[in-house]
């Protein structure tokens, strides 16, 4: 239940942002996409907009928020889930609710306020995502934001960290169907998170090699997979010398794209921009590397049987 | 270089009618005997139907929307047809949203070589030419969304109907498109409050007097007046909804003159006023449709079974997520659109199912004429496009039909009229409902024809009497002149090509529309429109019908 | 009876969905020798990796520790499967029938979208047992898995029917999205249990944080306890139920559905 940005802009009089610091970690959201904007349908801008802000501790993002709630760590699913039995006026247990470090009756503001909205938003940030509950957290958020449209518009949309995650997300889902987490051993695309994705594999080792692009798994994957990397031949393509770098076998300097190397970068409202290169560079790009190693490989013995020969399952 | 030798040849658009003929193709097109060069390979056609290859006039295989609705349902990928890694083929999943790769190998499997992705925004076009750049062997065009265009529509309202033709001038070459398609106009713009826009003459949601009825008649004057090849492509109001016949006849009225095609018929042929009494009102529409001569339609009939609903129709599908109570998926684009994704099972024991799955035959079988309606499933709403060969089975066969209408709960043989059609399609009908008819209706002159000068897009089936297994299984499909599938083996990858549309267009709409974008959009005016660069081997169509 | 004996440890995850009782019933030792097996993306045979012994039959037991072996076990109908070891991920996943022991632990996703069968895991599992896999609406549709040990995340998530019953703690959001069937911890569990249930029971028989969605609706001693308590005996699992014992706290939930699953927390009596 998402929109792009210029809907944000244009029309939301209610935003809440959830597990995140945007004021440090995406310095320009407030300015170019949300509570900053004069929008076509919120001509006085800030005025004519409550800003909610949702965090374990008060960043400077809370400077520019209405409403600041301040929850207490690894309580986001109870909120959340709170929330959404509130927005259908069930009944919850206010001392449960207590240990969140929110009362039912603030919970229950802040959902009228939602109700009383003419476009909510809810922005949520790796706070959300990436503590205890995960995906759950985020599913949390999405389900509350599909039920709000009984009453009003609503949308949500996860604040994606890193260059063109969301990149990698829509061209991996259009390639093989799934956005991460992807294994292609049996020769077709099979997803299952926990069991395919990186850091999973990495602290099992069960993985014989890695190439590793774009990404420092070396300075933020939990110690045993670092070490397994250590162990396994890894190849680091990257404009700079990484963590990772540091314990792989092979380090393949590539040109940093966007300033040397053209392509497109997916916002995280999955707009697609097109990258126009303003640098030259004496390194080739990444897709020029994988472009020689895939022809390299190619010129191997194939391993696998031919299709019709091979059994696909589950 | 290529002989087709002694096939049974289906060729409507130039009136052969199942004749055993030689065909000769040379650099990728249909050549007269006399221009064959020697040593050409000849396939022994004898015995096998020849027709020109299928054009799928309204589909959902690339963008934003159906990728996103790829991410919502891992577990229909998970039991998907699998298809393998192999030295000239990449790896991917068939299913309701097969990847990009196997896309490509699906129609072509099919002997469908052409495909018109029917809903693009142009915020998102970058992203769909993308995709389609990943969709190996077919043709494709595209058709870019207009109907809820606030640029447009503030125009419209302003009375300013020059300017309007202008700036949808400009966005179709912005969006690098071949086509302008309107979709349940101004209901989507509504759906950015959470409405809809049920009545077409009522003005829209934040709109003073605009209506869905004026930017329909709108539209569809200034697609004429570009003299773009396909005419506006219209998703009418109140799609799915028990009575809504009214609204598609209306349509119609409003339309007065205009050339359009009307999008998935089906869903707008439903009578009755609620779930409980909805029945089907085939024949009062295929009456009106018949009557209006300037129009074409496509079926989006709906088969038993899997499906996910994608469609710019946002209102719709959240009142879908409602009813069904299980997943559903809404991404609105700023300024221009919106998309609703509700996985769906369509079952035979469910009324409401069991009457769209006998609308969308109807229609096929109450509109006389072939030239005017195509098959289609609104892939991947109504059903999968690689089960088209099923639809052609109970369009051949009244008896296996009619069998398949005996099996629906006895409520829902009140509510239809299929039992009591005993029309049967001959071959050459099936030749122009799945080639010739949409490739006229789109204005692709190459396409859909077996004529000297035709594109090489040649697919031969076997002869068999279950008329689905004949057309789910050709022997020979033939893209551009290369054999891309023999026996049922993938032989041959090809490229496809994009064919675009550059409109007649006052450069001077760009100052106007600049200052505006930049005050309602969120990125730089440099970056909307798309490169040609993103499109692989592009052609552009001239805007001269008429 | 068919051994497989490990002789050579997979370096990389090894895919063994072709060990099961309905595969190897109707073949003769050496088309087992010859099966294939899947070492990352290159293709193998079974007897690279196992030694194999005995008379085929639909009895199958393996020695050592596979727990980087996937898939036994996966769609089996009949028959028993044996493993003294370690199993790895995916054992007995959508099983229909038949039986699998594990005397060691065994990975995520252990009887997954199963629908008939009794799976008995004498050491810890992994997480999502008896789980939906990603985005698919059900888990298990019915059968009975059985752990001595402790498991982990999602145990029964969306599960639809059947019993699971875990020994020892299992992890967050067990019973997540519960549709239906019956999960007893018998060490209770951390956070979010019966997260978003709509149906179904869980039985703790120690005390568990519960969601503020979950509301106090009883004490009482339920008689399909004292019916489900003398099932597992037989099976040699303990199950209090007697007044004199103890009694259930019962909770609803979970109200952000709004659902109308069950809870029950087990309240000994003090002496």
């Amino acid at each position: 239940m998402t929109c792009t940005l210029g809907e944000v802009k244009n029309r939301a009089d209610f935003i809440m942002y959830w597990g995140g610091n945007p004021a440090e970690c995406h310095p320009r959201h407030f300015t170019k996409y949300t509570i900053m904007q004069k929008g076509k349908f919120v001509p006085e801008g800030r005025k004519g907009r409550t800003m909610v802000l949702v965090d374990i501790r008060e960043t400077p993002s809370a400077k520019a928020a209405d409403i600041f709630l301040q929850i207490r760590p690894g309580k986001d699913f109870e909120v959340a889930t709170t929330l959404r039995a509130l927005v259908k006026g069930q009944a919850v247990d206010p001392a449960l609710v207590a240990e969140t470090g929110l009362t039912v009756e603030r919970l229950q503001d802040i959902v009228n306020r939602m109700k009383r909205a003419r476009f909510g938003v809810i922005f949520f940030g790796m706070g959300v995502s990436m503590t205890r509950g995960k995906h759950m957290n985020s599913g949390a958020i999405l389900n509350l934001t599909a039920e709000m449209n009984a009453f009003t518009k609503f949308v949500c949309m996860p604040m994606r960290g890193h260059g063109n995650v969301t990149g990698a997300d829509v061209v991996l889902r259009w390639t093989t169907g799934y956005p991460f987490g992807i294994d292609l051993s049996r020769g077709y695309p099979r997803f299952n998170p926990g069991e395919f994705s990186t850091v999973d594999l990495l602290v099992r080792g069960d993985n014989d090699a890695a190439l590793i692009l774009g990404a420092d798994p070396g300075a933020t994957m939990p110690q045993p997979g670092i070490e397994h990397l250590a162990r396994i031949p890894t190849i680091v393509l990257d404009p700079k010398v990484t963590h990772t770098s540091r314990l792989a076998r092979v380090h393949i300097t590539t040109a940093v794209t966007g300033v040397s190397a053209p392509g497109t970068s997916y916002r995280m409202d999955e707009v697609p921009l097109p990258l126009r290169p303003a640098l030259a560079s004496p390194y080739p790009t990444d897709e020029e590397v994988i472009r020689r190693i895939r022809h390299a490989v190619a010129a191997k013995p194939a391993w696998t049987p031919a299709p019709s020969a091979m059994m696909a399952f589950a | 270089m290529l002989r087709i030798a002694g096939g049974t040849v289906y060729d409507p658009a130039n009136g052969i009618d199942g004749v055993v003929t030689d065909l000769c193709i040379a650099d990728g097109r249909l050549v007269a005997e006399a221009d064959l060069p020697a040593g050409a390979r000849t396939i022994d056609a004898s015995g096998t139907i020849v027709m020109p290859g299928g054009v799928d006039v309204h589909t959902h295989v690339a963008g934003g929307a159906l990728n996103f609705a790829r991410g919502l349902v891992p577990e229909n990928q998970r039991v998907s047809r699998k298809f393998l890694h192999g030295v000239d083929r990449r790896a991917g999943l068939g299913g309701m949203t097969p990847t990009t790769f196997a896309t490509g190998y699906l129609y072509a499997g099919m002997g469908w070589t052409t495909v018109n992705e029917a809903a693009v925004p142009i915020l998102s076009a970058r992203h769909t030419h993308e995709e389609l750049h990943d969709i190996p062997i077919v043709d494709k065009t595209t058709l870019v969304l207009m109907g809820n265009n606030e640029f447009v529509l503030d125009l419209l309202e302003a009375g300013e109907t020059e300017r309007a033709k202008d700036v949808v001038a400009w966005l179709v070459w912005a969006a690098k498109a071949y086509g302008v398609k309107a979709v349940n106009p101004g209901g989507v713009e509504a759906w950015k409050w959470g409405k809809n826009a049920n009545t077409l003459h009522a003005p829209i949601e934040g709109y003073k007097t605009v209506t869905p009825a004026q930017i329909i008649a709108s539209l569809a004057a200034v697609v004429d007046d570009l003299k773009l090849p396909h005419p506006v492509h219209l998703h009418c109001n109140n799609l799915g909804v028990p009575g809504n016949f009214a609204t598609t006849i209306e349509t119609m009225n409003v339309l007065q003159g205009h050339r359009a095609h009307l999008a998935h018929l089906q869903f707008h042929a439903y009578g009755g006023d609620d779930w409980s009494t909805m029945r089907s009102e085939s024949a009062r529409v295929a009456e009106a449709f018949s009557a209006n001569k300037n129009l074409t339609a496509d079926a989006g009939a709906v088969l038993f079974g899997d499906a996910v609903t994608i469609t710019a129709d946002g209102p719709w599908q959240h009142l879908l997520y409602q009813l069904t109570g299980r997943k559903w998926g809404n991404l609105d684009v700023e300024n221009e659109t919106g998309c609703g994704i509700v996985p769906y099972v369509y079952k035979d024991r469910n009324l409401v199912n069991a009457v769209q799955w006998a609308v969308g035959l109807e229609l096929l079988l109450l509109v006389d004429d072939p030239w005017r309606i195509f098959l289609t499933t609104d892939h991947p709403n109504g059903g999968c496009f690689w089960r088209y060969p099923e639809i052609i089975q109970m369009l051949m066969n009244a008896e296996f039909r009619k069998e398949q209408v005996r099996t629906l709960p006895d409520k829902a043989r009140q509510r239809i009229v299929l039992e009591d059609l005993d029309r049967e399609y001959t071959l050459t009908e099936v030749a122009i409902i799945t080639s010739a008819g949409p490739a006229r209706s789109l204005g692709l002159t190459r396409k859909g024809h077996l004529g000297v000068g035709a594109d090489a897009d040649v697919t031969i089936y076997p002869v068999n009497p279950d008329h689905g297994f004949l057309f789910s299984y050709p022997r020979y499909v033939i893209k551009g002149g290369a054999i891309v599938v023999e026996e049922g083996d993938l032989r041959h990858v090809t490229e496809g090509r994009e064919f675009i549309v550059r409109p007649a267009c006052d450069d001077a709409i760009e100052d106007y529309i600049r200052p505006l974008f930049e005050k309602v959009y969120t990125m730089s005016f440099a970056n909307y429109p798309v490169e040609m660069e993103r499109l692989r081997r592009p052609e552009v169509i001239p805007c001269d019908r008429r | 009876m068919i051994t497989l004996t490990l002789k050579e440890a997979p370096t990389v995850p090894l895919e063994a969905e072709l060990l099961s009782p309905d595969t190897i019933a109707s073949l003769t030792i050496d088309e087992i020798r010859a099966l294939p097996v899947h070492l990352g993306k290159r293709r193998r045979r079974v007897d690279d990796f196992f030694a194999v012994d005995g008379a085929p039959g639909d009895e199958l037991e393996i020695r050592g520790d596979v727990g980087r072996v996937k898939w036994i076990g996966h769609g089996m109908t009949r028959g028993l499967v044996r493993i003294d070891g370690h199993a790895g991920m995916h054992l007995g996943s959508a099983m229909t029938g038949g039986a699998i022991e594990v005397s060691g632990n065994a990975g995520d996703w252990l009887g997954a979208e199963m629908s008939g069968g009794v799976i008995r895991v004498r050491g810890n599992a992994g997480g999502q047992v008896g789980a939906a896999y990603r985005g698919s609406l059900s888990g298990m549709t019915d059968g009975t898995i059985l752990i001595d040990g402790s498991a982990g995340l999602e145990v029964g998530m969306r599960m639809k029917r059947g019993t699971i019953l875990v020994g020892g703690p299992v992890r967050d959001f067990a019973g997540l999205q519960m549709k239906g069937g019956t999960i007893v911890l018998q060490s209770g569990a951390e956070l979010r249990t019966g997260a978003w249930m709509n149906r179904g029971t869980i039985i703790s028989l120690r005390p568990i944080p519960l969601l503020p969605t979950f509301s106090y609706a009883a004490n009482y001693n339920p008689t399909f306890v004292r019916l489900y308590a003398k099932r597992l005996a037989t099976l040699g699992y303990t199950l209090p139920y007697d007044e004199r014992d103890g009694t259930y706290q019962r909770y609803t939930g979970d109200a952000a559905v709004p659902g109308r699953g069950e809870i029950l927390v087990w309240q000994p009596h003090l002496m």
